[in-house]
């Protein structure tokens, strides 16, 4: 495969993860933002994906959906998160499936209906950004049924699972932000329960927890768990097993990035809950991140080392 | 019911050939099961009709990008939904007719970069090639596998009063639209189910196996990598690019992605690199090597015209092409077929005037408002002056213009194109109309997929069709 087409592949992907992770951000504080304005404020939000934008200070719930997901100045914004996915599909479309091509470029079209913006304003903005979301559910959902498994599968896996875990770190960064202002116990319990829910994992906490919100069972299963799909450990292994799908079908020189991700894999699952506790939440994460990061540079360079 | 509605106003356009009627507003045979069709479908249906087609088009891409204030929009190539219609007798003809224009037209520029013995038979001045920008001095004495140059053409043609089809351009270069004509099929086949197998129409599915067999069959490799070479998502006819790669499940590659290394073309892999045996370029001649030609083309892949002299990489269609559909040539097309083939050519050059010409530039100024004045490295409809449109100012300053370097222009008279019924607002209205059929050469002779791309002047009166300039398209039917 060209090196090209697999970071577009990937990119495709990570484009369309982000879009489905902000989406449901969007979702859970415009329903948290109802119960608690003072601790479920819109600037967290915008100012993790749209940088240190003085230009927009409205704590106006529906003013910041419709920055998040319109504003082309904001370069996480639904639209311009959309247009690079689709421009990234366009350029391999001999490579996706003819139903992940219509879907990603439906979703464009949608999107950039000049009476769309309209909805938002008149509408019920759940419904608003369910009808965004349901574009993601059925990529992925086309994904699992039409796309054969094969390179352009395990690229396109290798940049999904890539940005889940990038974005469960960031996710859990905010929080931790906003937790670390606070000593109330039942505000801390809000902040988790929030963060469950941002990442789609609170009814899966309940059957396993019950209704008792301890910051160890969260950590744990937002961390750890092996079955929750959202969690960083599934991610961790699933990016693994794409990674040495490739390496096995010659796609991906060994390099080292299988030796990094076993071990990132490793210390995920082995790190018990009180040395997460000792060394501190934040440390993990950002442990968590910078391994990320040096994995995805390793992607990189195995794609453009070919050069010559 | 009966929709007369939608028939109610088509005035035929004087001293015009009509597709659908004849002189004495009968329908032409050709046409007969179509109009039954319509007369029983509703104009609210039709509108319908022209929706799904828009929404077609949107959905599946088939469309080019505007950019404005840093916005992209989405725009379609107008589609009119009554198809263009041809019989099995007329296609023969065209089919026959561009075989032998092609066929001569390959001979010559083979001729033209070896032995040249056209010139010193004396049938085309030399100074007419040598000072054509578009002949290539690096293609001189390069040998060309199968000595095939055009691999892909589509001539425009279009029907005159007379009711003959002639020869308007070759387009021998890197012609584009054929994804059009693939799509319009298949709009088609959406919108009028069941109507084309009544009407016993002729498929063009059958386009991107055919061009894969003849693209694979010029490489001396057993399985050779085919290739098509893209100037990248910019590009208008990007579209095209990606759907041809796509039906044909070959690789669509950028300029970025290939690398020359010991006179061999690879592309960059993600297990290493992976050698390159046929690119079917979609990228013109001028920006094919910036160490040959552009210095500054970023589209192309440095050194890969030294690899094709070597014979390590087969490029379509073969640069330097563009001599042979250069305006000025354009004129010796006739005297070529009988100078190479000894045959009379079938299809028609349109009458051209060369203005180097001094009693040639004479008639035309005196007959200005019924000519066509074109640039002959011209293309696209651009930088032509219409006679009968034009102001005295406009043509006393392009003159002015052609009075510098008069070679560089040729004149036509101006033509009838002929007419077919487009749905306008809900009525059939004339509009005139080209077409434009692709002829794909290889190892095994010349084919031409029966139809093409109908473009279609959609302004009342125009007689410009090029999409650029507020053209549209129609499906091309071939009866068989």
């Amino acid at each position: 495969m060209l090196s090209r087409v697999a970071n577009n592949l990937i990119w495709l992907d990570r484009y369309m993860e982000r879009g489905n992770g902000i989406l449901s951000l969007l979702k859970v504080n415009f329903y948290a933002n109802q119960d608690a304005p003072e601790l479920f404020s819109w600037s967290p939000i915008i100012k993790n994906y749209a940088g240190d934008d003085d230009e927009h200070c409205t704590e106006n719930a529906l003013e910041c959906i419709n920055f998040m997901v319109f504003n082309t100045n904001n370069s996480n914004s639904i639209l311009n998160i959309v247009t690079k996915a689709r421009e990234n599909a366009r350029s391999v479309q001999e490579h996706i499936s003819r139903e992940l091509w219509l879907c990603v470029n439906n979703y464009y079209l949608f999107l950039t209906n000049k009476n769309l913006p309209k909805k938002l304003k008149e509408e019920d903005p759940i419904v608003f950004l369910d009808n965004l979301q349901a574009f993601h559910l059925r990529y992925y959902g086309l994904m699992d049924v039409t796309q054969e498994r094969g390179a352009s599968y395990y690229f396109m896996n290798v940049g999904k699972y890539l940005e889940r875990v990038i974005q469960i770190t960031d996710f859990t960064a905010m929080k931790l932000m906003e937790i670390a202002k606070t000593s109330d116990t039942l505000e801390r319990s809000i902040y988790w329960k929030n963060l469950l829910l941002s990442i789609g994992g609170y009814q899966l906490y309940l059957k396993k927890y019950k209704s008792s919100f301890e910051e160890n069972h969260v950590i744990t299963m937002v961390f750890q768990d092996t079955l929750f799909p959202r969690s960083i450990y599934y991610c961790i292994n699933k990016l693994n097993r794409h990674i040495s799908l490739l390496i096995e079908t010659n796609e991906l020189e060994k390099n080292n990035i299988d030796f990094l991700l076993g071990k990132l894999e490793s210390t995920i699952k082995y790190t018990t809950i009180e040395s997460i506790n000792e060394q501190g939440l934040d440390v993990f994460i950002k442990e968590i991140k910078e391994a990320i990061k040096n994995i995805s540079l390793n992607i990189n360079t195995v794609y453009f080392s070919n050069v010559n | 019911m009966t929709n007369n509605h939608l028939f109610s106003s088509y005035t035929q356009l004087k001293n015009t050939w009509d597709e659908m009627y004849n002189q004495n507003i009968e329908v032409r045979k050709q046409y007969e099961k179509i109009t039954a069709f319509l007369k029983r479908t509703s104009s609210n249906t039709l509108l319908k009709k022209e929706e799904l087609a828009k929404q077609l088009f949107m959905s599946q891409g088939v469309t080019f990008t505007v950019y404005s204030d840093n916005e992209g929009i989405e725009k379609i190539f107008p589609f009119d939904i009554i198809p263009r219609i041809l019989t099995a007798t007329e296609w023969r003809k065209i089919d026959l007719g561009i075989k032998q224009r092609i066929t001569a037209l390959n001979l010559f520029i083979k001729d033209v970069y070896n032995e040249q013995f056209i010139i010193r038979d004396g049938i085309v001045p030399a100074d007419l090639i040598y000072s054509c920008p578009n002949f290539l001095r690096e293609m001189k004495g390069v040998k060309v596998p199968h000595d095939i140059y055009v691999h892909i053409a589509g001539v425009d043609l279009i029907r005159n009063n007379d009711g003959e089809f002639y020869v308007l351009e070759d387009n021998l270069r890197t012609p584009s639209g054929v994804s059009y004509m693939l799509e319009n099929r298949e709009i088609s086949k959406r919108i009028f189910p069941g109507i084309l197998p009544e009407n016993n129409i002729r498929s063009v599915s059958n386009y991107p196996n055919v061009l894969y067999k003849k693209l694979q069959e010029l490489s001396d490799q057993n399985n050779p990598n085919v290739v098509l070479l893209t100037p990248g998502i910019y590009n208008s006819a990007y579209y095209e690019h990606t759907t041809l790669a796509r039906l044909m499940g070959i690789e669509l590659v950028e300029g970025r992605d290939l690398v020359v290394k010991d006179h061999f073309v690879y592309m960059k892999t993600t297990n290493g690199l992976k050698r390159v045996d046929v690119i079917y370029r979609r990228v013109d001649d001028e920006f094919l090597d910036p160490l040959e030609f552009n210095a500054a083309s970023s589209l192309g892949v440095a050194g890969i015209m030294a690899s094709y002299r070597k014979g390590n990489v087969v490029i379509v269609n073969a640069p330097g092409t563009g001599i042979a559909d250069d305006k000025a040539i354009y004129i010796f097309v006739p005297n070529m077929i009988k100078y190479y083939l000894n045959e009379e050519p079938i299809l028609k050059n349109i009458e051209t005037y060369q203005l180097a010409k001094p009693d040639e530039f004479k008639h035309v100024v005196e007959n200005i408002k019924d000519m066509v004045i074109k640039k002959t490295d011209g293309s696209g409809g651009y930088g032509m002056l219409m006679g009968h449109e034009a102001s005295e100012k406009e043509i006393k300053d392009y003159l002015k213009t052609v009075k510098k370097n008069p070679s560089n222009f040729i004149a036509q008279p101006i033509l009838r194109l002929s007419t077919a019924p487009c749905c306008i607002d809900g009525k059939l209205s004339p509009r005139c109309i080209d077409l434009r059929p692709f002829a794909l050469s290889g190892r095994d002779g010349i084919d031409i997929t029966p139809g093409g791309l109908t473009r279609v002047a959609l302004k009342k009166g125009s007689l410009v069709v090029n999409s650029s300039q507020g053209g549209g398209s129609k499906d091309t039917w071939v009866i068989q």
